[in-house]
């Protein structure tokens, strides 16, 4: 029954057989990321202080996340309103794996991807089964569920038992990092580089067959069904990958923050989440990082200058109402549109402004 | 056997139980107020207003402030507070309803979210927490009640019940036997049709906006007293609240009526359970979910686009 | 954003938001001056405690205590280089610490007025933190190599003392704290004014079990550290043999009816109930009791610290009067009026318009964070290097404060619990008044017992 606003009139996962231009374009586009990342890589860390490098850990692992939920908002049309549960789940994994094993880090991250990824997948099959408002709903329910059971078994604090959590300690224990992470600026580096590797991963999900069929399933279901495609199956993979890079995220975060404890998952969360998102745009890959920077760096930069972070939460209340009413696909496509409309206004570039290209994507 | 399953569970004896019931009873017209309040929008606009509970919190927040600090009236407060309440919501429903009218329930869903963080941020602005600060509202009637078995019932209590109990009748009246009503059911199908029938659309959906923000104040006030007057709690308590309507799959505010006092009551009887007293905070979640899985087993086909 | 380009549809965004603002001003923009004080640990009376700031302070200073007795140099303004203290604080939705930096803040310009420390200004930076362990990290990293803090004087933070102890101690800052995670009592590098939850809960019990029930009920926020909090007041009920039950609540709570009742019901008429939880939580529980007439079905109710505010006595009425006992490990401002209690209230009223609480215990234990910290400083000779300073905190040690039972030390032992000697107070008329006086927590308490035989050994007052 909706049409009007949404976008459809842009491919948002795979261009159909590449011509050559194209091809080559990849390439620039290519080379263009690869020299961004190992900017952030090095300079970052030079130049940042250490308060912001540790802001800016943080949006490489909120990254992650929001394209966990990009995935499903953006190409499945799968809206989730408990990805902060999933975090936190991820996260309660890493933990628990880093106080009881000796595990290296990159295993723990595997492994408390791959828990993840199997509860999310276990509440993703009945729920599936759900459409639009009840799916979202009913992740709002279990997200609920989950932060309750979380506040009551409780993070892992260097215990033992099953939940590793042994109330009376004097002196709570950190977290380990990796041996090659152990400092801020490292474990920068290193968050950036899990997020890379995940960034990568769904890219290739989104470029190949499943990224086809997902859009074929948002588009329409029945036409997909009609297609010959087994929509459940996809839906379910977008929603196991989806909760195995938001459960790596959580093993991240684990090493970055060191302490871990169940009120920083908060049900809320979930929703100011879902405002980045779709604020950053969550059709776009770049609308992940743009939705990570809102929620984890601005808050950083409005605390270090005094300002209350209410005033974030009004401008996340704002963005929402902004996206869906007017901009459905949010920052990335908004703001090289309003540049490029802009500089076309003051003629300077008449041209084809190569920022909108990047936000047709 | 029996006995051993008890002391396993340390089950409390029915004796212990009774009260817990009655408190039950009071935590279900609680859940029953912002449940019925969502579903009487969502069935004659589409919306599901998850800016009830906030509009609410909002509105007894300045009734709290005209009260403690202009020394109004409190009667008169809270007639401001239910008019704000409405104001705000029928200001939201004029201004982005027509836009998201035709999109899909989840976008117009989503949107209230939105106007729920501004409320949110607004109120954590206005009224701080500073130096431990905490606020409350008693309403006179908590001073009068009377007693049943050993439990003190507050005339609140009863107000609260009495209010679910009053909506729940009047909106399947209204929404079965009233002209209006006809015309806001047949707008929540389809609002085009219904607009070339001649119902005078906007007119219809303002009565609908501000009766919801009219019950959100209410609502508001009650759940100040019985609850907390807090803003983060009173905003999110719509998602346990959001359980019961759930549990009717939207549709039926009869069912989410006694959907809301059972789950009410199932979360307090588990209170005295103290293996279980932690969980019981789960109930209108695991209520809900289990309700829906079993509800929604037939699959469906959505024949729209999904997301946004 | 760019709102101005999505030319359509934009205007009702604009319009939204305008119209929004205008019933934000219409709804309470009457009282919207007052929201800056409309708030306090003295919080519901906030409007008498900000009144009060004002209205006894001018009975303050017609009595002998003179505000610029705070400086060493009465009149004369500090010039030299500023020294650079730095101090964490919870501030979010429900957990507000803002008035204890902010009354350090009004100490400070205080000093600074008058003479300052030997000439030199303090200037204190604060860093606020949501409850996440990143920020709290990232902001004592950001005290230190930007804003070049010496010491870190004055943190009331829920986490901060388990997340940067590791990092104060290989700077070899010894911090000052009104703090709550364990860490604030357990470690070399860090000293509290306060008791914290732990102790807090013990004085309760304590004063409770002296009442001789026949069994005590201890609830708790279901928050991480339960299980070391509730370890003090069992161990205060085993050494009377009195059995105890320990029970933990979900905060916020929805259901205080049931909480209420289930917590009665487990007491036992001769029962006694001690509540650990935030002043909002509290009043939740206890109004609850009330309606459901519950407050004479047990012997007699408790309440660690945060319950010890006018607020609450005004809010829970005469019914509790004398009836609920609750630890306090501040005197209290009504009936305690010496020339400390005097230069409080009048550096209050001169220069802490941003406490927004007023009169309370945060801007109590902010006063006396910021007194030590001056006192120790006036008897340093610059220059004030992070060392020097450190080592003058470290030094503390026998301060008095009109504020606490005992004197306060930190000096260098492996644990510190210097405030453990407390009032008892209870509601009356609307106010909380002590009901006893200043009395030792128990050594039944293995924490309290380990702390002081250090302190014996250190040659520091172990305090009861």
């Amino acid at each position: 029954m909706e049409t009007a606003q949404a976008p459809q009139n842009v491919p948002s996962a795979s261009p159909p057989a590449a011509p050559p231009r194209v091809e080559r374009d990849l390439l620039i586009r290519g080379a263009v990321i690869t020299v961004l990342i190992a900017a952030v890589l090095i300079v970052l860390p030079q130049v940042l202080s250490l308060y912001y490098i540790d802001a800016m850990t943080q949006v490489a692992v909120y990254a992650v996340v929001a394209l966990g939920l990009g995935v499903l908002v953006g190409r499945v049309g799968l809206v989730s309103l408990g990805q902060a549960a999933v975090l936190a789940i991820g996260a309660w994994v890493a933990a628990r794996l880093l106080f009881g094993t000796g595990l290296p880090y990159e295993l723990v991250l595997l492994a408390s991807g791959v828990i993840t990824m199997l509860l999310g997948t276990l509440v993703g099959l009945p729920a599936l089964r759900m459409r639009g408002l009840y799916l979202a709903l009913i992740t709002l329910m279990l997200a609920g569920a989950i932060t309750v059971v979380l506040s009551s078994i409780n993070f892992p604090n260097g215990g033992t038992g099953f939940a590793g959590y042994n109330g009376s300690q004097v002196h709570i224990p950190p977290l380990r990092r990796p041996s090659i992470a152990q400092t801020d600026p490292a474990y920068f580096r290193y968050s950036v580089i899990v997020g890379v590797v995940m960034f990568l991963l769904v890219l290739v999900h989104v470029r190949t067959r499943p990224g086809r069929a997902w859009a074929a399933i948002r588009q329409s279901e029945p036409a997909a069904l009609a297609a010959g495609i087994n929509t459940t199956a996809y839906k379910l993979w977008a929603f196991a990958l989806a909760s195995f890079i938001t459960g790596v995220a959580g093993g991240v975060l684990a090493g970055a923050v060191k302490y871990l404890y169940a009120f920083d998952f908060q049900t809320q969360d979930s929703i100011t989440l879902l405002a980045v998102v779709l604020m950053g745009g969550a059709y776009s890959m770049w609308g992940a990082i743009v939705a990570a920077l809102l929620m984890q760096l601005l808050p950083a930069i409005l605390n270090n200058v005094g300002l209350s972070p209410d005033w974030l939460t009004i401008i996340f209340g704002i963005g929402v109402l902004q996206v869906l009413t007017t901009a459905p696909r949010g920052i990335v496509d908004q703001v090289p549109r309003d540049l490029g409309r802009l500089a076309r206004r003051i003629g300077i570039l008449g041209r084809r402004s190569p920022t909108r290209e990047e936000a047709a994507r | 056997m029996h006995s051993l399953l008890l002391m396993a569970l340390s089950l409390p004896s029915w004796q212990d139980e009774q009260p817990f019931l009655v408190t039950g009873l009071a935590l279900g017209g609680v859940y029953a107020l912002s449940g019925v309040g969502m579903i009487v929008l969502y069935r004659t606009t589409g919306v599901l207003n998850l800016s009830f509970g906030a509009v609410g919190a909002f509105g007894a927040l300045i009734a709290w402030q005209l009260i403690n600090h202009s020394g109004m009236n409190q009667w008169l407060a809270y007639l401001i507070c239910v008019l704000f309440a409405g104001a705000v919501t029928l200001a939201y429903g004029m201004i982005f309803g027509p836009p998201l009218a035709r999109r899909d329930p989840l976008v117009k869903t989503t949107a209230t979210l939105g106007l729920t963080l501004i409320l949110l941020g607004v109120m954590d602005l206005l009224w701080t927490s500073s130096g431990g600060a905490s606020r409350s509202i008693t309403l006179p009637t908590d001073n009068h009640g009377f007693l049943i078995g050993q439990v003190q019932v507050t005339t609140t209590d009863v107000i609260a019940l009495a209010v679910g109990v009053v909506l729940t009748v009047v909106t399947t009246v209204f929404l079965r036997f009233t002209k209006l009503g006809t015309a806001m059911r047949a707008m929540a199908n389809d609002r085009e049709i219904t607009a070339t029938l001649g119902v005078p659309v906007r007119r219809v959906e303002a009565a609908a906006w501000f009766g919801c923000g009219i019950l959100s104040g209410i609502a508001g006030i009650l759940l100040a007293d019985l609850v907390a007057l807090d803003a983060t709690t009173l905003t999110f308590l719509v998602i346990s609240s959001l359980a019961a309507a759930l549990i009717a799959r939207l549709s039926s505010v009869v069912v989410t009526f006694i959907a809301a006092i059972v789950v009410g009551v199932v979360d307090a009887m588990v209170t005295p359970i103290t293996s279980l007293t932690n969980y019981r905070d789960m109930t209108p979640f695991v209520l809900a979910a289990v309700a829906l899985l079993i509800l929604n087993r037939r699959r469906v086909l959505s024949l729209s686009r999904q997301g946004f | 954003m760019s709102i101005s380009n999505v030319v359509p549809r934009a205007r009702g965004g604009l319009a939204f938001v305008a119209i929004f603002a205008l019933l934000a001003l219409a709804g309470c923009g009457g009282s919207s001056n007052n929201t800056s004080s409309s708030a306090g640990g003295g919080s519901a009376s906030s409007s008498s405690a900000a009144a009060g700031g004002t209205a006894t302070s001018g009975g303050g200073s017609s009595s002998s205590v003179n505000i610029s007795s705070c400086g060493s140099k009465p009149g004369v303004a500090a010039t030299g280089s500023p020294i650079n203290i730095g101090t964490i604080d919870t501030k979010q939705p429900g957990t507000d610490f803002s008035d204890g930096p902010n009354m350090i803040n009004a100490y400070f310009q205080c000093v600074n007025a008058n003479g300052g420390i030997n000439g030199h200004p303090l200037k204190l930076f604060v860093q606020y933190d949501q409850t996440q362990p990143a920020q709290v990290a990232a902001a004592a990293k950001q005290l230190i190599q930007s804003d070049h803090v010496v010491a870190i004087d004055g943190v009331f933070d829920l986490l901060e003392c388990t997340v940067d102890q590791a990092y104060w101690k290989q700077l070899g800052i010894y911090e000052m704290d009104a703090g709550i995670a364990p860490e604030c009592w357990s470690t070399p590098n860090s000293a509290a004014v306060n008791m914290g939850p732990r102790y807090s809960s013990d004085g309760a019990v304590q004063y409770g079990l002296a009442q001789h029930p026949s069994k005590v009920v201890f609830v708790q926020s279901n928050v991480p550290g339960t299980g070391y909090i509730a370890a003090g007041p069992k161990a205060l009920a085993d050494a009377s043999h009195v059995p105890i039950t320990e029970l933990t609540e979900n905060v916020p709570i929805t259901d205080a009816n049931s909480v209420a009742l289930n917590l009665v019901n487990s007491a036992g008429p001769n029962g006694w109930v001690v509540l650990n939880f935030t002043p909002p939580e509290a009043l939740v529980i206890l109004q609850a009791a009330q309606k459901l007439g519950l407050e004479d079905r047990v012997k007699g109710w408790g309440c660690s610290t945060p319950c010890n505010t006018d607020f609450l006595a005004k809010a829970l009425g005469p019914k509790w009067d004398h009836k609920l006992f609750v630890n306090a490990e501040l005197a209290s401002p009504d009936d305690h009026n010496g020339p400390e209690f005097q230069l409080y209230k009048a550096i209050l009223a001169k220069y802490g318009s941003s406490v927004a609480g007023g009169v309370g215990s945060f801007s109590q234990m902010g006063f006396v964070l910021a007194k030590f910290l001056v006192q120790a400083l006036e008897k340093t000779k610059p220059p004030y290097t992070m060392a020097t300073v450190n080592k003058a905190i470290v030094g503390i040690k026998d301060y008095t404060t009109e504020m606490e039972c005992k004197p306060w030390t930190y000096g260098h032992i492996a644990l510190h619990i210097p405030n453990n000697v407390d009032y008892t107070t209870t509601p009356s008329n609307g106010k909380m008044v002590t009901a006893q006086g200043c009395t030792a927590i128990s050594n039944a308490d293995p924490q309290i017992a380990q702390y002081r035989s250090a302190a014996k050994a250190a040659g520091i007052n172990p305090g009861g």
